[in-house]
């Protein structure tokens, strides 16, 4: 335990490579330590296994650097309390946090993750949503799991403004995104994130570190893997399953579009012929009919969800990649030991 | 009409239509009657009134107005063919209807008169008979001619419609029930047509006529009489000594010889099958007769044609097919059988025949023999049938059932002796169509006597009861011999169907496994079974059970599943094997089908017993499936090998609450979880105890036995699961431990691991001198299982990705990645090969890969 948040503020910036350039407002975040404590704290205490939790990141966005100050979790969902009303909650929030003087602007949300298991459907709308109301706001993504094994997993993810625009048109058909020329690598984009401890929070965590027991601070050096490797290869599976279907979906697609296709053209052709023959034999040609309307093209499944599913197997990919090679590299590790010994 | 109830005006003007249609032949003779055309105009402008009174209309419900439009339409149509005489009626309705009125006196007078004469006819008859019941034909004609009478005095249109309608229907239903009897109703119905016809044509024609009309009927009556000399007017002669005492059936001094005794008898036949023929009286007449001739010393030949024409009357007692006998019938009919296989045992010189004709019979006595018209073949077959409808209307847990059956014995009784008779004199059909009644009888019972002798108890302690009835012969020898004859002679298809059938299964419930499934297998049966008629694909999936159950018995676990898994699989087994009725179909079917389907149904002392089947199915698949779900456990493709396993297992697994096993279903279930885990004890108990042994296993005839497989099989299989589980986590396993674990000898437990060695199934060898199973480990684990499937779903991804460039590129592109896809099976092909630690570098390198190919495509 403590020693996760020991690393956290000793790898004082956990940066991940970003990509080029950013046209966006946002180009860096710097949280508090106290931000990451509790989110840290609010999935300890709340999420379990695959359960996912919430809540808001609060702060101010100064020249092109959003500094999340602040943050308070989303209340768990029972069933029994069905008509509890999230905004009227946050608006209740903020005002209080307001009242003892701090951060009140709504800046983003965080959210915990299983497995790398967060591109999806219902974050990209809500987050399509924060970013239109709030131009500057992001989404933390916590990977608890990961960040049990040793190393803080806390990522910053913005919508790329090609796909807010595609958003905003609700129009999903691969037309649309081919002519947007977007793939599953520029649906979000990761801004880099600072981590700035105050005097007091780097005093606790030496506190808890003080406590912590010696196995608890060298999980890191865990050597184990399958368990998180068949995780994480059950879940890349189930992907590569939906993907599947959707590319059967579309292949069913293409071809009674191309066999429409083929009916129209035959269709037409055929009218052409009756047409010259009735004008040689002197008589009027038949009137135009609209063919749109006899020949209705087949729905074109939405795309969408097949980059989504594709940005979340590359996901999977590279938190297995990432895996492998530390721990190929712990194994070395384990070796060079052994053989010295 | 008054209360404008259009739908029933709708309803009498169609059925007034349709009378009109039947009598058209008159009509067309006499042209239309003015009453019906009166009727018609009448109607139309009522209905026209109707139409236009908007108020009355929009007060009347929703049906009657729909009927209203419809009725004013047909009427419309209807009267276009009539205008002329419409418009003429208009025009002057008040003399057609006083001439209506004229004729509608004359007619009355005249209906009153032919009911007079009718009533002297009747009182004739009756007086006749000595009797004042008068007879029942004669009832009738009398009321329909008051009913007509009636009719034509009424002078409401409306009415006169409804009831003419009415009563030509009834007139129509009379005649079809007696499509074959031709009674006297047949005459009635075409009385009624002519007087209708009279009284159509009288209306038209002037009154001077009528007596001439008159003429014609009772010309056309007196015709009837000519014609259906044999119809109803004669039944009623012929029934008149039904009432008197026997002695006066004859008048007296009437010398009794041959040609008088037949000649009554023809009377007396004549009568049958006709309406209001009173079926039991005429059976004590034909009793009566029979006894005359007796008396009269007439000879054999008559006695047997009067007890054949007995047995006839009795079968023809019930009005329906779907009824059956009544007890005393039954009984009744049993002994005349017999009393008539006496009288032809005893007399060798008697012919029967069914192609006999009735003239060329000789019944006298004198020195050629006797030849008969009829067929005791034919009469025992209805016989049986009778018997087993009686079964099957009996309800299988009363006491009744159990008299019932005990006919059976009787009816096995005449159905040897006939057999006897037949092989001496009747031609092959018939020994074949005997031998199969015969075979019917044998197949389905299990031979005890034989099955004693067979184990070697007989003797010491029998009654000499016992002793005498084993002396007869096996079962199964006669089994053999009949079919053996039916398979040589028969020229049907069905009768040796049937034959084989009966002895596949004969041989099953007799545990002659081999027998049984060479001959099914010779006859070739499965493939065109679906072509058979219903009772034979009962019989045929009755076979089939019985031989799975015989497999079962004998240990064939495979075999046994395979047989029965058609029956089961469809969850219609009680259906299917004609025990029962499936309440799911009802709508499906109508109550005609529903009819037919429980005439098939086979009686209850034939059912297989369905938990039994089930439960042997179950255990079957449970001995099959386990080992097979533990190898294949994480194989993608792995096939589920009884679906209705699978489905009780999900069942089992979805109760919130597991308590104690109740039913079977719940003991088989319970008995593969444990099977799964390897634990035999458990498994053991849950299949083989008190409860089961009462519900299934004590059903067996040789019950010790079966168990005594359960557990061996169950042994052996546990121990292919136990390997199949657990082999990951052994390095090497002694071969001591496991005969002890699984109660095995060490012997036996090599070989079930040799077979699974040779058969690839666990990765290991023997170790011999130290009798220990050394694991190769090169079982992947369940990581690199994961990969492979990865390997495999990706690959399929692939493909499809492929598919849609294809669409896109044409046939160039699709031949380019045609050849693409071969590398990729092979390269399969390879890894499935080696099942080695590499899969897993593998199917990294070809996740990869093929994420490499998803992207470039994208």
């Amino acid at each position: 335990m403590a020693s996760r948040k020991e690393t956290a503020p000793t790898t004082s910036a956990v940066v991940a490579s970003t990509t080029g350039t950013l046209d966006s407002p946002v180009k860096q975040i710097q949280i508090e330590g106290l931000v990451v404590l509790k989110i840290i704290k609010h999935y300890q205490e709340e999420g379990q296994g695959s359960e996912v939790v919430q809540g808001v990141l609060l702060g101010l966005v100064v020249e092109d650097r959003l500094e999340i100050t602040n943050c308070f979790p989303f209340p768990q969902h029972t069933e029994d309390d069905a008509d509890f009303d999230e905004v009227q909650y946050q608006m209740e929030m903020m005002r209080s946090l307001r009242h003892v003087n701090i951060d009140h602007l709504h800046v983003g949300w965080y959210q915990s993750t299983f497995y790398g298991s967060f591109v999806s459907r219902a974050l990209l709308d809500s987050q399509f949503s924060y970013q239109h109301a709030i131009e500057e706001s992001v989404v933390l993504i916590y990977d608890p799991i990961k960040t049990a094994q040793g190393s803080l997993s806390l990522k910053a993810y913005r919508l790329t403004p090609k796909l807010m625009e595609i958003c905003k048109e609700k129009d999903f058909t691969h037309e649309c995104l081919k002519k947007a020329n977007i793939g599953f690598e520029h649906m979000f984009e990761e801004v880099p994130i600072i981590i700035k401890n105050s005097h007091l929070i780097n005093v606790l965590l030496w506190e808890l570190e003080d406590k912590s027991t010696v196995a608890d601070k060298h999980e890191l050096l865990n050597l184990s893997s399958s368990n998180h490797l068949e995780k994480s290869l059950q879940l890349l599976m189930d992907r590569v399953d939906d993907m599947s279907q959707d590319i059967v979906k579309y292949n069913t697609y293409s071809r009674n579009l191309s066999k429409q296709q083929q009916q129209k053209h035959q269709y037409v052709q055929r009218r052409q012929q009756e047409n010259t023959q009735r004008q040689s034999r002197g008589e009027p040609p038949l009137p135009e009919e609209d063919i749109s309307k006899m020949f209705k093209p087949p729905q074109p499944p939405p795309r969408m969800d097949t980059l989504l599913i594709a940005g979340q197997v590359n996901n999977y990919c590279q938190n297995v990649k990432e895996f492998t090679s530390q721990n190929l590299g712990k194994l070395f590790m384990a070796e060079a030991l052994q053989g010295h010994n | 009409m008054k209360i404008r109830d259009m739908a029933k005006c709708l309803e009498e003007f169609e059925q007034l239509c349709r009378a009109f249609l039947k009598s058209k032949n008159i009509v067309d003779k006499e042209g239309v009657p003015s009453f019906y055309i009166r009727l018609l105009a009448d109607l139309e402008d009522y209905l026209n009134q109707l139409w236009e009174d908007k108020e009355g209309k929009k007060k009347m419900n929703k049906n009657n107005a729909k009927a209203l439009s419809t009725l004013r339409q047909k009427i419309r149509k209807y009267n276009r063919d009539y205008e002329t005489e419409v418009a003429a009626y208009k025009e002057n309705p008040q003399e057609s209807a006083d001439e209506e009125e004229e004729k509608e006196q004359g007619d009355s007078g005249s209906s009153s008169d032919s009911d007079g004469e009718e009533g002297d006819e009747v009182s004739a008859t009756s007086f006749l008979k000595k009797k004042p019941e008068p007879a029942p034909e004669a009832n009738k004609f009398l009321k329909s001619a008051k009913g007509s009478g009636d009719e034509s005095s009424s002078s409401d249109d409306d009415e006169d419609g409804e009831d003419w309608g009415s009563d030509t229907v009834d007139s129509g239903s009379e005649s079809s029930d007696d499509g074959e009897g031709k009674g006297a109703s047949l005459a009635l119905v075409f009385l009624k047509k002519t007087q209708e016809s009279e009284k159509s044509s009288e209306k038209k024609v002037s009154k001077k006529k009528k007596p001439k009309k008159k003429e014609r009927l009772e010309e056309e009556e007196g015709g009837e009489e000519g014609e259906e000399g044999e119809g109803g007017w004669e039944k009623v002669k012929g029934g008149a000594p039904l009432v008197k005492e026997k002695p006066k059936m004859f008048a007296k001094g009437t010398e009794i010889n041959t040609v008088v005794v037949l000649k009554k008898l023809n009377e007396i036949l004549q009568a049958r099958g006709k309406k209001g023929t009173d079926r039991a009286a005429q059976i004590e007449l034909l009793h009566a007769l029979a006894n005359i001739s007796a008396e009269n010393n007439l000879g054999i030949g008559i006695l047997v044609k009067i007890k054949f024409n007995i047995i006839a009357s009795l079968y023809d007692y019930n009005p329906n097919l779907a009824a059956f006998m009544k007890a005393d019938m039954w009984k009744k009919c049993l002994e005349c059988i017999d009393e008539l296989l006496d009288i032809l045992f005893e007399n060798n010189n008697i012919f029967i025949g069914e192609n006999i004709a009735e003239d060329s019979e000789s019944l006298s006595i004198s020195d050629q023999p006797f030849r008969v018209r009829g067929c005791v073949l034919t009469l025992v077959e209805r016989m049986d049938e009778e018997f087993t409808k009686i079964m099957q209307n009996t309800d299988p847990h009363s006491q009744e059932y159990v008299d019932n059956l005990k006919d059976e014995g009787h009816v096995c009784g005449i159905i040897d002796r006939l057999l006897d008779y037949l092989e001496n004199k009747g031609s092959t059909e018939e020994i074949c169509r005997i031998y199969l009644r015969r075979i019917m009888h044998t197949y389905y019972k299990f031979d005890y006597k034989a099955h004693r002798r067979s184990l070697g108890l007989q003797g010491e302690s029998k009654s000499e009861q016992d002793q005498e009835e084993s002396e007869g012969e096996d079962s199964a020898v006669i089994m053999d011999r009949l079919c053996k004859f039916i398979y040589a002679k028969d020229r049907t298809d069905r009768i040796r169907t049937c034959a084989i059938l009966c002895h596949i299964y004969h041989h099953a419930l007799h545990s002659r496994w081999y027998q049984a499934r060479d001959l099914m297998l010779m006859s070739h049966l499965q493939d065109n079974i679906q072509h058979a008629d219903p009772p034979v694909q009962i019989l045929y999936n009755r076979t089939m059970v019985q031989l799975g159950i015989c497999a079962f018995r004998q240990g064939m676990i495979k075999d046994a599943h395979n047989a029965l898994l058609d029956i089961q699989s469809s969850g219609r087994a009680k259906e299917l094997l004609g025990q029962g009725l499936l309440m799911r179909n009802m709508q499906e079917r109508n109550a005609e089908q529903e009819k037919i389907e429980k005439r098939r149904q086979v009686p209850f002392h034939m059912h297989i017993n369905l938990e039994l089947l089930e439960c042997v199915y179950l255990v079957s698949a449970m001995l099959l499936e386990i080992p097979y779900m533990a190898a294949h456990e994480f194989d993608a493709r792995r096939r589920m090998i009884s679906k209705q396993f699978h489905h009780q297992l999900r069942v089992g697994e979805r109760q919130p609450l597991l308590g104690p096993p109740e039913s079977m279903r719940e003991h088989v279930v319970a008995a593969s979880k444990a099977m799964k885990m390897g634990d035999w004890r458990t498994c053991h108990s849950f299949i083989i105890n008190e409860k089961m042994n009462s519900k299934v296993w004590d059903l067996f005839p040789e019950t010790q036995r079966v168990r005594e497989m359960l557990v061996r099989k169950i042994q052996e299989e546990s121990l292919r699961t136990y390997l199949f589980t657990y082999s990951s986590v052994y390095d090497s396993i002694s071969m001591a431990t496991l005969s002890e674990m699984f109660e095995l000898e060490i012997p036996m437990v090599h070989s079930i691991i040799s077979k699974m060695i040779i058969n690839e199934e666990l990765m290991a060898s023997l170790d011999q001198p130290t009798q220990t199973v050394v694991m190769h480990r090169t079982e992947p684990t369940s990581l690199q299982n994961m990969a492979l499937q990865l390997a495999e779903k990706l690959g399929s991804l692939v493909e499809n990705n492929e598919r849609v460039f294809d669409l896109k590129q044409g046939v160039y592109g699709g031949y380019f990645n045609r050849d693409q896809k071969g590398g990729y099976q092979q390269k399969g092909g390879y890894q499935r090969d080696q099942k080695g630690g590499y899969q897993n570098k593998q199917g990294y390198n070809r996740g990869g890969y093929n994420r490499n190919h998803n992207q470039s495509n994208y």
